[in-house]
């Protein structure tokens, strides 16, 4: 069940410019998802390497070390919030710990694009949903 | 949405920025004496968290030590800190300091491994302090190195992790849709060989902790619990099998052929030490790994026994990088062992005959491997 609360809802807020950021975002995870499942989850660390993102960075290392499910959810939470960010840079940490998590738990695509989506509003998420099962499939 | 954020109560974060930086090495040297603790719980059990609780001259860590050894649960311990004076009116500093000590206590209480706890605990650093934590748990994970010689297991699982082993993606694509905690459960089951076929998959943080974490189910867990985690592992396959993401061989070939096994066991066991040392100090590390997988464990235990610790450390190295065989490579391999044997034997001019005649049976075996 969601705790749903004002400051979170606050917090999430952001444009709908911004929020189409999140499109590519979704694309990489579809990526790194398909490169774990064919050269290997450690291969997720040379994509650590690569990234900017520190949220992301330590958490493709997490999931490259094996940790999953509740430990790493708790601990990408833990870093996204010591941060106190509003808006897109909230929305988009958020889905990247969602990201992360689904990877880790080796979903499949279908099942990680729905997660995803979701950060896009009910409005929206259909059309997204759309164009992204139609790149990755 | 995740439930992390969606359960956390804004106004009791605590955030490492303006806490200043000798502050926070501080907390970071205090996480990793909360891993060492955890980790010589699992060693020797709560006695140990009394005599940490006894010496523990910080307040905040000693006041959630003293609850653990009265026997505080995970829930009881987010509980007492978040309830206790000891928690109010903090600076940033110790509010920091408090976040760290309640999540590894937390974690502690709900058994997680050392390495997890370190990963949550300095997590609350943010993440300049990531590498520093993972610095420190590669340090602790190349000290521990071990290792169990035993390298045949009976039963289900075993197999079943041999066969998905010939794929490693396809093994560790089970291993992750499983969860961790599933797959160390049914995992725990086993012998070492199947946890060494899987923990690789981690790279060295993530293959001692799920070591670890598998010989400690092993001595918690009930055979019921380990039965039922197997049969749920077994579903997981099943399930991924069935949607196409997993292609499983047929299952006889992985098994090696028993009469086959029998006969180079037999041989092995009946050869002189000196012939036997020989041919494995001389030979091909590669190919001997390979035909000691058409072994039962009492051979393994004779050659590593007989050899140098030097040559047994080569050999098993060698057994830990070969992949796991169909049957036809299995024969080919011990068959090519047994052609050095008799090699030898006709050199020196010696053996013992019951030896050699079985060794003979090996390299002439029926199956036709060579077409």
């Amino acid at each position: 069940m969601i705790n749903w609360n004002a400051e979170l809802a606050k917090r999430l807020a952001c444009g709908e410019d911004e929020r189409r950021g999140l499109g590519p975002l979704i694309r990489r995870f579809i990526d790194l998802a398909r490169k774990a499942r064919k050269e290997g989850y450690l291969a997720l660390e040379a994509e650590a390497a690569q990234t900017e993102d520190p949220l992301l960075k330590v958490g493709l290392r997490l999931v490259a070390e094996g940790v999953s499910g509740d430990d790493l959810e708790d601990i990408l939470a833990t870093y996204l919030l010591a941060n106190d960010e509003k808006g897109w840079p909230f929305l988009r940490a958020c889905a990247t710990v969602e990201g992360l998590v689904s990877v880790a738990a080796g979903d499949e695509n279908a099942i990680m694009i729905r997660k995803l989506v979701a950060y896009y509003g009910a409005d929206r998420a259909l059309a997204l949903l759309q164009e992204l099962e139609g790149a990755s499939a | 949405m995740i439930r992390a954020v969606t359960e956390v109560v804004w106004d009791e974060i605590a955030r490492p920025a303006g806490v200043s930086r000798q502050k926070k090495d501080a907390i970071f040297e205090l996480c990793c004496r909360v891993a060492a603790m955890a980790e010589r719980f699992r060693e020797s059990g709560g006695g140990s968290l009394e005599k940490d609780a006894a010496i523990e001259k910080r307040k905040l860590l000693r006041f959630g030590l003293e609850l653990l050894v009265e026997g505080a649960d995970q829930a009881h311990i987010d509980f007492a800190f978040k309830h206790s004076p000891i928690s109010l009116d903090l600076d940033a500093g110790t509010k920091l300091e408090l976040a760290a000590v309640r999540t590894g206590l937390s974690a502690l209480a709900a058994g997680r491994h050392p390495s997890v706890l370190l990963r949550r605990m300095t997590a609350v650093l943010g993440p300049e302090y990531f590498d520093k934590a993972g610095d420190w748990l590669a340090e602790k994970a190349r000290k521990r190195r071990k290792r169990d010689q035993s390298l045949l297991v009976p039963g289900d699982l075993p197999d079943l992790v041999r066969s998905l082993a010939l794929d490693p993606r396809s093994l560790e694509r089970t291993m992750r849709a499983a969860g961790r905690e599933l797959a160390v459960a049914a995992l725990a089951g086993c012998a070492q060989e199947s946890v060494d076929l899987v923990a690789g998959f981690y790279g060295p943080v993530g293959e001692a902790a799920f070591e670890d974490d598998a010989a400690w189910q092993r001595a918690k867990l009930s055979g019921d619990e380990i039965g039922q985690a197997q049969n749920a592992f077994a579903e997981v396959v099943k399930r991924l099998e069935a949607e196409g993401e997993l292609e499983l061989g047929p299952e006889d070939e992985f098994s090696s052929d028993p009469a086959f096994v029998r006969e180079l066991t037999r041989a092995v066991m009946a050869l002189d030490e000196r012939s036997l040392r020989t041919v494995f100090k001389e030979g091909d590390s590669r190919i001997l790994a390979l035909a000691m997988q058409g072994l039962e464990p009492r051979a393994h235990e004779r050659i590593l026994g007989l050899l140098p610790n030097r040559v047994a450390k080569r050999l098993l190295d060698a057994v830990d990088d070969a992949a796991i065989l169909p049957r036809r490579d299995v024969l080919l391999a011990g068959k090519t062992l047994a052609k050095a044997v008799l090699g030898h034997a006709a050199l020196a001019k010696s053996g013992p005959p019951e030896s050699l005649e079985s060794f003979e049976k090996v390299r002439d075996w029926l199956e036709d491997v060579e077409t």
